[in-house]
């Protein structure tokens, strides 16, 4: 049964693939008026216009310049940078490990901040302490990362000379950037696991438990944990795509040579091969953390199979 | 009395209200470039302090604040009735169009949002309405895909049918009979959509996508602060402060009105 149904999700998957791949495609294609020009100049030479056309496959047709692109998507030809011409998937490659240490400390900090005190929160709703970790939790996210980078850059690197500014070499250098980008990340799992740690515990089952005189501790961890864990693995799976759009911005804000800070250089060198690879691999961690997300609630929860 | 929520709420807005009602007071040029006057400090004739240039901060985050409502409640605005009416209609044809556009917003949704308005702002190239186009790109699916939803539960309902049978158009229906029924989690996603866009407009102008210098957006003012952090710190402190402030009033109405309404569900997340 289960087999079955994670097989359905994961083939529902296909159409959307199809489907970022032409947005990132025809992303390329918005570009006002000739993106020779703005790559080039209207000054620049006939031949060497003629040869950039070339180069970008913009002399085809938009249909064979679409087939192409498809094509070259699956047979691994991404294209090729136009500012230094080596191979686009190379270039993602060589980023791709800052990104994903960077994002696994965010999210374990994330996770690690986020569960104690959504329990805390739980534990104690509509008290002073739930109304602090609470508060906590909208500071979270109502802060922007590429102010809170820049203000933890103050303190910890400036005044108090703790952490390195930015760059990833020296020792300690992650510290601050999985800060910057999971912090909102904690926010929004521990508001998460309040919730449904909260709802879990008025489900009539604790009623049931508390009354054959099941410990309190037993009901909170043991039987309402499973219940609340449902909501909050799930968000989890589904930030484990949201953490790399917000890489983007954390690593511009702090020279962390990942896949985000590849992104910017190339949107401003206006690199249009790097910059669709680039989009279309976020895009890509992103549909399979979403299915990721899909099919870990399904695990969970037996109920969501028959849905 | 009134709401601890929303009292906190207006106390936050409290410092970027001030800087707005300073700055109609003083009337100062916010682009106006005084060399003698380079990172001055707090003054009469400049309350804040003055950027690198020598132009007056009050001023300009006054501008730049005026820039994030401004763009937030239009995109707000402008992706709100594009989605519903999507949304609405989506619900209402039922059927294959109901799949295309549904399929269409869960394309859009595959990307992260801040990602997909760096690419689309980075291809348009820069300026405000580049900018609010594509924040609307992006913001446009909550709304259609949560209206859709709601129209789907209330499509066949007795007050429904009775009009139409009564001889109402469909979109008197629609605009006199669902939209009212449907709007409270509208309004709750409405306010978040602003926090989220006021924080996507910063973003994006802080990456150099969005408004240009010399023109004040709290994302440039926090980018050109940013650099100057070693010398000037309040150059980075004061927008970044500002902006906060901002979103997380605007977070704290829309878990007021969602409580207050009784929406199940929403997010803050930004």
């Amino acid at each position: 049964m289960l087999g079955r149904v994670c097989a359905i999700r994961i083939f529902q998957a296909v159409p959307t693939l199809l489907g970022v791949t032409t947005l990132v495609f025809f992303l390329l294609h918005l570009v006002p008026g000739d993106p020779v020009d703005a790559l080039l100049g209207e000054t620049a030479m006939a031949t060497d216009r003629e040869a950039m056309r070339r180069a970008l496959n913009l002399d085809l047709p938009l249909l064979q310049q679409y087939v192409s692109f498809l094509v070259g998507l699956s047979t691994g030809d991404w294209g090729n940078s136009i500012v230094d011409g080596r191979s686009v998937l190379i270039l993602i490659g060589e980023r791709l490990p800052a990104t994903a240490e960077l994002a696994a400390v965010s999210l374990l900090l994330a996770l690690v901040l986020a569960l104690p005190l959504g329990y805390w929160a739980a534990r104690h709703a509509g008290s002073t302490r739930d109304f602090a970790a609470m508060s906590f939790s909208l500071l979270g996210v109502s802060i922007p990362n590429f102010w809170l980078g820049p203000m933890l850059m103050l303190l910890f690197s400036v005044i108090l000379g703790w952490l390195p500014v930015s760059g990833m070499d020296a020792p300690g250098s992650i510290v601050l950037p999985a800060i910057t980008l999971g912090t909102a990340l904690a926010a929004i799992l521990s508001r998460m696991a309040r919730s449904s740690w909260l709802e879990a515990m008025s489900s009539d089952a604790m009623r049931t438990a508390r009354a054959s005189g099941v410990k309190e501790q037993v009901i909170w961890w043991r039987h309402a944990g499973r219940l609340a864990a449902v909501p909050v693995v799930t968000m989890f799976a589904l930030q484990l795509g949201a953490v790399l759009g917000g890489a983007v911005i954390t690593e511009t804000v702090f020279d962390w040579p990942g896949l985000g800070l590849l992104t910017i250089e190339a949107i401003q060198r206006r690199d249009y091969p790097l910059v669709q690879g680039c989009v279309l691999i976020i895009a890509l961690f992103y549909v399979i953390a979403n299915l990721l997300a899909d099919l870990l609630s399904l695990w969970l929860d037996p109920r969501q199979r028959h849905g | 009395m009134m709401n601890p929520t929303v009292r906190w709420s207006l106390f936050l807005l409290l410092i970027p209200l001030l800087v707005l009602l300073a700055a109609a007071v003083m009337q100062t040029d916010g682009h106006a470039v005084d060399l003698d006057a380079v990172f001055a400090d707090a003054s009469m004739a400049h309350p804040l302090g003055c950027d690198a240039l020598g132009r007056d901060l009050l001023a300009r985050l006054a501008e730049g604040l005026q820039l994030s409502l401004s763009v937030g409640i239009a995109v707000v605005c402008l992706g709100g009735v594009i989605g519903i009416s999507i949304g609405m209609f989506a619900a209402w044809m039922g059927g294959w169009l109901d799949a295309v556009l549904m399929r269409f917003a869960d394309i859009v949704l595959s990307f992260p949002g801040i990602l997909l308005a760096i690419a689309l702002a980075a291809m348009l190239g820069p300026g405000v309405e580049n900018l609010i186009i594509a924040l609307v790109a992006v913001g446009w699916v909550g709304f259609s895909r949560l209206s859709r939803a709601q129209v789907l539960a209330l499509k066949h309902a007795p007050f429904v049918e009775a009009s139409l049978a009564g001889g109402s158009s469909v979109r008197y229906v629609a605009v006199r009979h669902l939209l009212p029924n449907i709007a409270a989690p509208l309004l709750v996603e409405a306010s978040f959509g602003l926090a989220a866009v006021v924080i996507g407009e910063a973003g994006l102008s802080f990456l150099g996508v969005g408004v240009q210098p010399p023109d004040a957006s709290l994302g440039t003012m926090i980018r050109e602060g940013t650099r100057l952090m070693l010398v000037e710190p309040l150059l980075v402190i004061w927008p970044g402060l500002i902006l906060f402030l901002l979103v997380m009033a605007v977070n704290l109405l829309g878990d007021h009105l969602r409580d207050r309404l009784d929406v199940k569900g929403g997010h803050a997340d930004a």
